[in-house]
């Protein structure tokens, strides 16, 4: 007798709990479709989120790594050109040799050629000293002062560091982001260790007359030249093998992006077509139990008394 | 004879006519919260009081009863044990929810993210100023964050605890109430309208009281009800007259406990229960958020001090404090971020010490600390919100119950209404047809 009795303020009650439940739902659903994101707050799925907050975290460092990749490609390639300019530079230097070399010059001709010796040694130690775009000697390695300085009797000499700092360009490769001044002009002339800026100063002084045949010291030194360039163009070519290598490490950089960007939109994104069709779906039936609440609460016997 | 057809006549008119009105109550009350629907109890009137043929069969009418109510112990155990529940629940879902807004809103993962970025980024130009003063702004932007989100949970807590003390108060009123209902038991009867109200108002007291607190309701056949907190072993908070004082102490890491005049309790259930975990929860989570500063602090000083700075003097520490509450940074000036490794000269482009200061923040680091805190964090807001869910529709379904066998069907009493008002009729009816018998008695010549 007593639980046939169904109390109508537990069916008002009833009748409320259930809309305002659909409601809910559907204003969820709403959010989700007006921001385009699944997840309003972590608890809404408490892995996913963590694994979000993983991704933009590699998205972020991606980015730094890109323009540190970026930053250290433009440092190698400014110290490629300036080490073309070099080998360039030698390369007159040797064709001024050949011409000290022949027995046709005389004095004069070689005290020329001297001269434009010296003043291409001077633009050798330009070329050395080259600072890249923020103002870092591009062959110092890790000493922000000039890499090669002239002293007392016109020595030139390297006061840079002997190794050159690395820069992280992604998942954990470093790149090295130059060559020291010793790679670039250092070499071995005949078992003799010596450096460009040396063996042009001694070449100039031995033309001018302090071998006792100038001519022939030439054309001795000849081996020496030759020496120096391809000391200086192996270097550039270890410059492009470093350029081709950050190529390829950004070049799967992207490919991670790209990935990244797909999962974190499986991760956080809302399924528009899932989302529509559920949304559209809660409404009718919120509509429905409100259209038979209203159909029910005109059901009352004090309308038949 | 006639006369005895008129008393019957007269008491069904009088039982049709009180009937009527007990249904008028109802439908009156029928939205009054904690109102039972009222019967009238009948008996018939029969005596054998007589003297002639028809000794056997005296009839003398019906006699109106007492006020009957029904009475349903278990559906009102288990509506106030499953609201109860569910009010701890909806407490502490409600206060590790705001914990949750408030640790993902301050950003603290993205600071020190962003933090980590300006040292790698400082790497590829470590003596540029710009960059140093980044990575400078960036500490100060997450030591600013670690003290938002600390003063955030604390301000959180505040909020639980004041709540806290209120839902106290309320307990020790519904208390006294509930002892002053008892009092007026003993001097109530049985199947009276007033003592309808009283049983009505004790159901209701203890129904808010269960919301509070958990409670277990003695009920003595006279309708007084002894309260105890917790199970049928818990201390006596209602004992028939006389209401014990809750009271409660916040202690020193925010968490909250709780005594029965003087004696400590455990809370099983209630409103009261769910903030008292709420705030171990919220106690726990502020030395996880302290544990990440200091870490954060730790690992960024012993970094700066196996460095130097761009003018080669020794890494002094990056940040000053101990905890999330007063994280500082204590560097002034960007160059003094220790990139170079100890000893080198200044001006050095070395690099080594900045991937020391990047390594302690990276792998397992601050970052990752944060990051399991607030996945322990949600993770346990997700799972409270799946019990409360189906709390909820425990509590509903035990409330509609209590509610089908005690509340006011409309329905049934339009019928009532009828039905009274023919019985009614019916009665005067009978007064007539007395009358009519009399008459024609006295017509007889």
């Amino acid at each position: 007798m007593i639980a046939a009795q169904n109390s109508t303020s537990s069916f008002y009650q009833n009748s409320l709990d259930q809309m305002t439940r659909l409601r809910n739902s559907a204003e969820r659903l709403q959010t989700q479709v007006a921001t385009g994101e699944k997840l309003a707050r972590g608890s809404d799925d408490p892995v996913a989120s963590s694994r979000l907050r993983a991704l933009a975290r590699e998205d972020r460092m991606a980015a730094i790594d890109e323009t540190n990749a970026n930053a250290a490609s433009t440092g190698l390639q400014s110290a490629s050109t300036a080490l073309e300019d070099m080998t360039d530079l030698l390369i007159r230097a040797r064709e001024l040799a050949v011409q000290a070399g022949s027995d046709t010059t005389g004095p004069d001709g070689r005290e020329a050629i001297a001269t434009e010796i010296d003043e291409l040694r001077a633009s050798l130690l330009g070329l050395a000293n080259m600072q890249d775009a923020s103002g870092r000697p591009l062959f110092g390695g890790q000493s922000a002062a000039p890499a090669f300085v002239e002293g007392a009797g016109g020595v030139i000499s390297y006061v840079g560091s002997a190794t050159t700092d690395t820069v992280e360009i992604g998942l954990g490769v470093s790149v090295e982001r130059g060559v020291t001044g010793p790679n670039v002009v250092n070499f071995s002339n005949d078992g003799a260790a010596t450096d460009a800026f040396a063996f042009l100063a001694s070449f100039a002084a031995d033309i001018r007359g302090a071998a006792a045949d100038p001519a022939a010291a030439a054309r001795d030194a000849l081996s020496g030249f030759d020496a120096s360039i391809d000391t200086a163009s192996r270097t550039q070519t270890v410059l492009g093998a470093r350029l081709a290598w950050i190529d390829t490490v950004q070049f799967g950089a992207i490919a991670r992006d790209e990935t990244r960007a797909e999962e974190q939109s499986e991760l956080g994104d809302t399924d528009l077509a899932e989302a529509i069709t559920q949304l559209q779906q809660t409404l009718t039936v919120l509509e429905a139990s409100q259209a038979s609440f209203a159909r029910l609460t005109n059901l009352s016997l004090f309308d038949s008394i | 004879m006639s006369m005895s057809l008129i008393n019957i006549g007269q008491s069904g008119a009088t039982a049709a006519r009180s009937a009527l009105e007990v249904t008028a109550q109802n439908i009156a009350n029928s939205q009054t919260e904690g109102y039972v629907r009222r019967r009238l109890g009948q008996t018939e009137l029969a005596g054998a009081g007589a003297v002639g043929e028809f000794s056997g069969a005296t009839f003398n009418g019906v006699r109106t009863g007492g006020i009957y109510r029904p009475d349903v112990p278990l559906l009102n155990a288990e509506a106030r044990r499953s609201a109860g529940s569910l009010s701890q629940a909806d407490a502490e879902l409600s206060a590790l929810s705001s914990a949750e807004t408030t640790l993902e809103q301050s950003g603290l993962y993205g600071a020190l993210v962003e933090f980590e970025a300006s040292f790698a980024q400082l790497q590829s130009d470590p003596l540029n100023p710009s960059l140093r003063a980044n990575a400078l702004a960036e500490g100060e932007s997450l030591a600013n964050t670690f003290q938002l989100a600390s003063s955030g949970l604390k301000q959180g807590g505040d909020f639980v605890r004041l709540d806290a003390q209120n839902s106290v108060n309320e307990v020790n009123r519904l208390a006294g109430e509930l002892a002053s209902v008892n009092v007026a038991f003993t001097r109530s009867e049985a199947g009276t309208a007033s003592h309808a109200v009283l049983l009505d108002q004790r159901d209701k007291l203890l129904g808010d009281l269960s919301e509070q607190v958990g409670v277990t309701a003695d009920i003595s056949p006279s309708g007084v009800a002894n309260v105890r907190l917790g199970d049928a072993s818990g201390p006596m908070l209602v004992n028939g007259t006389s209401a014990a004082a809750l009271s409660s102490t916040t202690n020193g890491d925010g968490t909250l406990s709780f005594d029965l005049d003087g004696s400590a309790v455990t809370l099983s259930s209630g409103k009261l229960a769910g903030q008292a975990s709420a705030l171990t929860a919220q106690a726990g989570l502020l030395s996880d958020l302290d544990a990440v500063a200091a870490s954060t602090i730790g690992a960024l000083n012993t970094a700066q001090s196996s460095g130097s700075a761009a003018d080669g003097s020794a890494g002094q520490p990056f940040f000053s404090g101990s905890g999330a509450g007063d994280i500082t940074v204590s560097l002034t000036d960007g160059s003094g971020i220790a990139t170079a490794p100890s000893g080198a000269p200044a001006g050095s482009l070395d690099t080594s010490n900045l991937a020391a200061l990047r390594n302690a923040l990276a792998n397992g680091g601050p970052a990752s600390q944060a990051d399991s805190m607030l996945f322990e964090l949600s993770s346990t807001v997700r799972s409270r919100s799946v019990t409360r869910d189906a709390l909820a529709t425990i509590a509903q379904s035990a409330q509609s119950s209590l509610a089908g066998a005690t509340g006011v069907d409309l329905d049934q009493e339009a019928a009532n209404l009828i039905r009274f008002q023919q019985s009614f009729q019916a009665s005067g009816r009978i007064i007539q047809v007395a009358n009519d018998i009399f008459d024609t008695i006295l017509g007889i010549r």
